[in-house]
């Protein structure tokens, strides 16, 4: 019996600590969520790999599975209303207050389990069918959701959905075509400084988003394009560098393009020898100097979509704006995979492969590099557009190297070359970024300074506690952290596409270095 | 070895590929067409680069009117291109033995600033402190910021490099930029301990300021020369003391039966190994070695510009990488080379250019000549292995 139940604990400890965390962090209605949204995930996964012969059996094994998440959900808001809320400054709440979302969050993690179980019964094309029609549904439902249980987490699932957009931008360059792009950033941000000029008091401009949103698009693409053509040479570590070059010279042209006029440069020389500097020729900017991005202060307010029935989207009201970047992603997922599986994909699996080879085949290796960065840079320039958008102000801070790396941090974590991997690594990361770790401090914070500050007699120590102890302060260590783990222990990623994971693992052990094998 | 570590730099493709039938096409541009492309490059950059600062009329006056500021700039960059050449230095060496750009070494030069921070504030010496406690709490912090460093260095290694060593080529290189994260955090997480050191000031992300411990005695005054160039003990101790290291190293790599191990690592490490050298040994004591120069270059930058940042090892590294590119990255004279043309182009830019464009003009040299000459200005273009 006890093993058995250390068995169950060890198959479900993943998820369970997922649900655990956050009934801890955000308790109330969290977990109810939480257990809906896992609970499918779990039921699911129970069933891959097994033949279900009926619904009844699928149901059960799906139910099985959700209710093993939802007694973790039950334990951790047990713990949540009892013990942590006191610890932490909070008032504590009573049993009767604890229960129902605890029971309700069990009831409707089995309850998602054994749906998603009783589909995966279906004949093979149906059950893909009726799996994105569950997953459609719980992504249209979700903000309704989010609203009734009080959780607030449409704003964050917005941003995470936005660097889904730019991770599955990325998985093209270094994914498919395998060129390490570090500063994909860099196209982020032109696409949100096009829609920005194009759409602000800036320029005097308002052009409507509907039409902005494909340039930010093609201007995007065509950064891509000249960048990179002089890297066509380059490769490996060399073109990462330059990449990473490109992405910090963006930064520093929008921080600095404040007063832009451009004279002519023969006559203006001419001007200059002879002592007339009237002579000069101006092009633009004459009377005054343009300002096109007023620097550190970013333009600011940028123009919002509007459509027929819903108006303007406000900012107050997200709904909008979380189903026009659903379709964004939805709209990128389907053109990127009809890509990967074109004739341009596939010599883009050459290029990655053995790039001599893919010559000697015939593959345009011009053509399709700088074709894999026209692409993967499009796809960030519709991030950058709906960004743009949404926060209604762009500054130039945005979008620094670090932007670049967590982008990549989401496709290396997810599995490079995987969309559905390179999905879930964006909103695992993003979630831990935006959502979990402000919680967290927040929690810590109160944990720290109703329960332990008092106890601690040294000042320096309890100084020390005080200020250092900040989980927001130690993001760029987890992303570092989570890179070398990552390529240390899985270089695959977490849901690995197959020719990846068998060119890293079995491959290549015959004709290693004599010094590297030696190494091991 | 594994296919992708045979390609150890970007060569020309074979001529006998689409892409190599390109290059010869524009081998083969008529005789006046060529000169008319660099002419219309030149007319666009002339057009163009005002905006950034680059308004060749206005340098020329500038510099006319008064030259003693050329001067003054060269010898600034002179310094700052000696500290920088430090830096590269560790890139270099690394990059020779085992091609890795060590993306995190920028970042420990900043570590290594901090621990000198940490240990001179230890001493309690303030700005402008007389000599005689000045010296030890100086030598203190060298000693213990370059063992700090070459030993994160050589912990690094160990732990997030060498089980990589088989790997794909970009699964260290990402690794790297992994331990670089790491250690910005630890930058920022140290600059918040005031409760332990008083002298990280009272914000954790804010620059702290490093005391003015070197004299400032005017060299060229002292020397009987009048003129209204500044160049004070301060900047003659630094150029020294870099100079020093960087011939310390030199002789040491040219000189010593460990530097002929790293030389005969760098050129075949099998090779290497059937001679008998511990090539894992040699390896480490680069990046010992690496780390070191790292620690100096932060105790030499924080005495020379007084205030230091945790963010300030990533734009130094990126320097320090394009100085050791465009010397020809994996030469050690021409990474020395390189941190002195870039200091100089930086100090240039500032005073002539424009400081706000200076970045971008020091990375549009690196994509530059990592575009049009990968080898940089010592190295050679190898040919492909096929």
């Amino acid at each position: 019996m006890a093993q058995q139940v250390i068995k169950v604990i060890k198959s479900s400890w993943v998820l369970g600590a997922i649900a655990t965390l956050t009934i801890i962090l955000f308790g109330g209605w969290s977990g109810t969520v939480i257990g809906w949204l896992l609970g499918t995930g779990a039921g699911f996964m129970a069933c891959q790999g097994k033949r279900i012969p009926s619904p009844k059996v699928g149901a059960r094994i799906g139910a099985n599975a959700g209710l093993i998440l939802g007694i973790w959900l039950f334990v951790a808001s047990l713990l949540e209303g009892l013990v942590i809320r006191p610890l932490s400054g909070q008032s504590s709440l009573g049993l009767f207050q604890i229960l129902p979302s605890g029971i309700l969050a069990l009831l409707v993690s089995t309850l998602a389990g054994g749906v998603i179980g009783s589909l995966q019964a279906l004949p093979s094309p149906r059950r893909q069918q009726a799996t994105l029609v569950t997953l459609a549904f719980i992504l249209i439902i979700f903000p309704f959701v989010d609203q009734v249980a009080q959780t607030s987490w449409v704003a964050t699932a917005i941003e995470i959905l936005i660097y889904v957009i730019l991770a599955l931008g990325l998985n093209i360059t270094v994914g498919y075509a395998g060129l390490l792009d570090l500063g994909y950033a860099a196209f982020f941000a032109i696409g949100a400084y096009t829609t920005g000029l194009l759409s602000s008091s800036q320029l005097n401009i308002a052009w409507n988003f509907w039409v902005v949103l494909p340039i930010a698009a093609v201007v995007a693409a065509i950064a891509g394009v000249i960048l990179g053509a002089p890297t066509l040479r380059l490769r490996g570590d060399y073109l990462a560098i330059v990449t990473l070059g490109f992405g910090e010279i963006v930064p520093v042209i929008f921080r600095n393009l404040t007063e832009v006029r451009i004279d002519e440069p023969i006559s203006k020389m001419f001007g200059s020898l002879f002592g007339h500097p009237e002579w000069g020729i101006c092009l633009l900017g004459c009377d005054r100097p343009l300002n096109l991005t007023n620097g550190e202060a970013g333009i600011n307010p940028i123009g919002r979509p509007s459509l027929p029935f819903v108006g303007t989207f406000e900012s107050s009201n997200y709904l909008p704006w979380y189903y026009l970047i659903l379709a964004l992603v939805v709209f990128s997922y389907f053109m990127i995979d009809r890509l990967r599986d074109s004739r341009l994909g596939r010599s883009w699996a050459a290029i990655r492969e053995d790039e001599l080879a893919a010559s000697a085949m015939g593959i345009n290796l011009v053509k399709s590099k700088l074709l894999a960065f026209a692409m993967g840079a499009t796809f960030s320039g519709f991030g950058g557009a709906f960004y743009a958008a949404y926060i209604s102000a762009i500054f130039p801070t945005v979008f620094d190297f670090s932007v670049s790396v967590i982008i990549l941090c989401m496709v290396i974590l997810g599995g490079l070359g995987n969309m559905t991997g390179v999905i879930l690594g964006g909103i695992i990361i993003m979630a831990a970024d935006r959502l979990y770790l402000p919680q967290l401090a927040k929690v810590l914070k109160g944990f720290l300074s109703t329960s332990v500050l008092p106890n601690i007699p040294n000042p320096q120590l309890q100084d020390f506690i005080a200020t250092s102890l900040d989980p927001t302060q130690m993001r760029l260590f987890l992303f570092g952290l989570t890179l070398v783990i990552m390529m240390i222990v899985r270089p695959e990623g977490l849901v690995p596409d197959a020719t990846h994971q068998a060119e890293l693992h079995g491959e290549g052990v015959s004709d290693q270095s004599l010094a590297d094998a030696r190494s091991q | 070895m594994s296919k992708e570590s045979v390609t150890p730099r970007p060569a020309f493709l074979p001529a006998h590929t689409k892409y190599g039938r390109g290059i010869q096409r524009v081998r083969q541009m008529k005789r006046w067409r060529k000169p008319l492309l660099y002419l219309v490059f030149a007319y666009i950059v002339l057009l163009i680069g005002p905006i950034a600062g680059f308004d060749l009329p206005r340098i020329v006056v500038d510099i006319t009117r008064n030259p003693e500021i050329l001067i003054q700039q060269l010898l600034v960059g002179l310094v700052n291109g000696a500290i920088i050449a430090i830096i590269s230095l560790g890139y270099t060496l690394v990059y020779g033995i085992i091609e890795l750009i060590n993306f995190a070494h920028g970042d420990l030069y900043m570590l290594g600033a901090f621990g000198a921070l940490t240990v001179i504030g230890a001493f309690g010496v303030q700005d402008e402190a007389p000599l005689q406690t000045a010296i030890p709490a100086m030598l203190v912090a060298l000693i213990i910021a370059t063992v700090l460093c070459g030993g994160i260095n050589v912990l690094t290694e160990r732990y997030a490099y060498r089980p990589l060593r088989n790997a794909p080529r970009l699964a260290p290189l990402i690794s790297a930029i992994g331990v670089s994260f790491i250690f910005q955090n630890v930058g920022l997480f140290w600059g918040g301990l005031k409760s332990f050191f008083p002298s990280m000031g009272t914000n954790a992300a804010a620059p702290k300021s490093f005391p003015d411990l070197l004299p400032r005695i005017n060299v060229l005054k002292a020397l009987g020369i009048q003129s209204n160039i500044n160049f004070t003990t301060k900047d003659l101790i630094v150029l020294v003391v870099a100079i020093a290291l960087m011939v310390g190293l030199h002789l040491f790599v040219q000189k010593t039966r460990l530097g002929k191990a790293m030389r005969a690592t760098a050129q075949n490490r099998d090779a290497a190994l059937i001679m008998g050298i511990d090539v894992d040994r040699i390896i480490a004591l680069t990046f010992l070695i690496g780390g070191a120069l790292a620690g100096a270059a932060g105790l030499l930058v924080g005495l020379y510009n007084n205030t230091i940042v945790f963010t300030m090892g990533f734009t130094a590294g990126l320097r320090a990488f394009t100085a050791a590119v465009l010397g020809g990255i994996g030469n050690i004279v021409g990474a020395m080379l390189g941190g002195v043309l870039i200091g100089l182009l930086s100090s240039l830019s500032d005073q002539y250019l424009s400081s706000r464009w200076t970045d971008a003009w020091v990375f549009a040299v690196l994509v530059v000549i990592l575009a049009f000459r990968p080898g940089g200005l010592l190295g050679e273009n190898v040919q492909e292995k096929v």
